[in-house]
């Protein structure tokens, strides 16, 4: 898509899946705001950037830092190569979760219980014994709450479980949305459809409820916990989230790793490659460790081990 | 108690609950509130400029903000508040501090064998100081889902699982957001209160002090909710739940149309010194059956029951032998 630049009437050239653009020619930041779709719609909230450039190349620097040492060599003093501030494109879902369930709910008591044993020279012997029992009785009922605050990415670019990772994004600090907010950030479109991100958000919203009915068993115990949801009234809210994203260069003949940088508390995603040479080698040194250990423990008890009792004598060399 | 005119509130349009002026979402239930302004007819660029000098403007992460990079002059842009809110209620004193005085008198001689007997005599108040504490009041409806072990339907373990659905309406229910009084003095002194006294004009004597919220909104919200939860768990178990013995009683909450006040309580703080050492009594604003707070015990009362009772316990033993022996 081409567009005119406000500031110098340069023609900008801009990426149908980024909401911002800075001009080639007059370095000036513009914001594209285009007609809201189904697909696409205008945002509605912002969460903004926190931690500047510096603190998320640090806190790069201290995560390459804490890679194990199976990790590839380089891993550790890696140099960033591109560190890019982005707002992703999130959908913030709300609901109404009102469910039927079932479960076998365990309730515990104890009896007292006889029990006999026999000693060392054969007398039986009657004991007692407390013992705690469990019964189980179904319980069926019904659960209705709100969800809140299921957020999941609108983006290609970054997978919802990258997403989850590397939050949460307080989302006291949301903003609604102003370009004033995303001007000079690359701030991207929503690249996945909205039934995408909202069965993305039903499955969240479940794993939600379905942990807090197991909170909400009573019981000294619970099995089989089955339940029926429907989700009302939904509500899926566009906000771009923070996220610095970085490669990261640690041989010049491999490729990069992406590092994910939350743009506002700094927790760290990223895959440091391993070393497989590295692990190999360990393996083999921990079995020659062993080996070699089984070994000499074999050996000292073979030497140190005493003639049987009751074994026939050698028998005598007879004369001719 | 009727709102004023003027704080015609916009409601959520799931949860009916009012939303403030310049809140984004709804505290209760997530709804976003709408925003001003059309929709865009078609695609354009635009570029913010600098009120100051006219450059480009970017927003800056340290300034959280949007920055001019050439005068550094600071945009400002609609942001949450999460105010620190004040009192809009205030609950008048009904008790005068001559009777909040006797009546402290009065309740040192109902404490018990234990404490000195001259302690309504020779205590000196210290100092009286009638304070507003600082509280919420609460309007609400709400859906609630409760599971629970009672002791009733039990067969061999003494307890039977339980659960069901009740509609419960919470009206002027008074949640305490002091910081000067513990949360155990609150939940002693809010059920004795008249909240539909409630007025914009404190009344009360002279040198009362209104404690101030403390609290921020957000934070607000969230003991409020937590506050309706433990109110409801405890509602239940007195007559929705069957049985009289109850344990894990667990309550889903789904309010509706929940409304909050906040609210000045008032009580007196006495500090009363007895034999040298200070010792604090509250004196409830309006109730003058409520008091309650520290006091010493007479270590000499303690020690002669002990010595009574060793005393009583060697005398049965010396009968017991005696008896024995014979």
């Amino acid at each position: 898509m081409e567009l005119s630049c406000e500031g110098c009437g340069a023609t900008l050239t801009v990426d149908a899946a980024v909401r911002t653009a800075v001009c080639p020619y007059c370095a000036s930041p513009s914001v594209v705001e285009r007609p809201a779709g189904r697909d696409r719609p205008s945002p509605t909230f912002t969460v903004g950037f926190v931690l500047p450039k510096e603190g998320a190349r640090a806190a790069v620097k201290l995560w390459l830092a804490s890679r194990s040492i199976f990790s590839q060599s380089g891993v550790k003093t890696a140099t960033i190569d591109n560190i890019k501030g982005v707002y992703v494109p999130a959908y913030l879902y709300t609901a109404i979760s009102k469910a039927e369930y079932q479960a076998e709910i365990g309730e515990n008591y104890q009896e007292t219980e006889t029990y006999t044993t026999t000693d060392s020279q054969g007398r039986v012997q009657t004991h007692t014994r407390v013992v705690t029992k469990t019964e189980y009785r179904t319980l069926q009922g019904e659960h209705a709450s709100y969800i809140n605050d299921v957020l999941v990415t609108a983006s290609r670019g970054i997978a919802n479980d990258e997403l989850e990772l590397i939050e949460p994004f307080d989302l006291r600090a949301l903003r609604r949305y102003s370009p004033a907010l995303i001007s000079g950030w690359i701030a991207e479109e929503p690249t996945m459809t909205l039934e995408e991100c909202i069965q993305l958000a039903r499955g969240e919203a479940l794993g939600k409820l379905g942990a807090m009915l197991h909170d909400f068993m009573p019981g000294d115990s619970h099995h089989n916990l089955q339940y029926r949801t429907r989700l009302e009234h939904e509500t899926a809210d566009l906000v771009h989230v923070p996220v610095w994203v970085l490669a990261v260069r640690h041989d010049p003949k491999k490729p990069l790793i992406r590092v994910l940088v939350n743009g506002q508390s700094g927790r760290v995603l990223g895959k440091a490659p391993l070393s497989w040479i590295k692990i190999t080698l360990t393996v083999l040194a921990i079995l020659g460790v062993v080996a070699a250990a089984v070994l000499v423990v074999s050996w000292l008890s073979e030497a140190q081990e005493p003639p049987r009792r009751g074994a026939p004598p050698p028998p005598k060399a007879r004369g001719r | 108690m009727v709102a004023p005119a003027e704080q015609i509130q916009p409601v959520c349009r799931r949860c009916r609950s009012p939303v403030e002026q310049d809140d984004l979402r709804c505290a209760i239930c997530g709804f976003a509130t709408p925003a001003t302004g059309g929709a865009q007819p078609r695609a354009i660029a635009s570029i913010l400029r600098c009120d100051g000098c006219g450059a480009a403007v970017s927003y800056s992460a340290e300034a959280q903000a949007p920055r001019c990079g050439f005068c550094a002059s600071v945009m400002r842009v609609q942001q949450p508040t999460d105010p620190v809110e004040q009192a809009d209620w205030i609950l008048p004193f009904a008790v005068s501090p001559d009777q909040a005085q006797e009546i402290l008198r009065v309740w040192m001689k109902t404490l018990g064998f234990f404490r000195p007997s001259d302690l309504a005599g020779t205590a000196t108040v210290q100092s009286l100081q009638p304070i507003w504490w600082a509280g919420w009041i609460v309007d609400a409806k709400a859906l609630l889902s409760w599971a629970a072990d009672s002791d009733a339907g039990s067969w061999r373990s003494s307890w039977a699982p339980h659960s069901g659905q009740s509609q419960l309406e919470f009206t002027r229910l008074l949640v305490p957001a002091s910081r000067g009084l513990s949360l155990a003095e609150c939940h002693t002194l809010t059920p004795h209160f008249n909240v539909a006294g409630a007025s914009r004009q404190p009344q009360g004597p002279p040198g009362a002090i209104v404690e101030q919220f403390d609290v921020q909104r957000s934070a607000a919200r969230k003991i409020i909710v937590d506050a309706i939860q433990a109110t409801a768990a405890h509602r239940l178990q007195q007559g929705t739940i069957p049985g009289s013995h109850f344990r894990n009683v667990h309550v889903a909450v789904l309010l509706q149309a929940l409304t909050t006040h906040r609210v000045a309580v008032p009580t007196y703080v006495l500090a009363y010194r007895y034999r040298g050492k200070l010792f604090r009594a509250l004196v409830h604003g309006q109730d003058v059956r409520c008091v309650f707070g520290q006091a010493p015990y007479s270590i000499v009362k303690i020690v002669l029951v002990i010595l009574g009772a060793l005393a009583a316990v060697a005398l049965a033993i010396a009968i017991f032998a005696l008896a024995a022996a014979r």
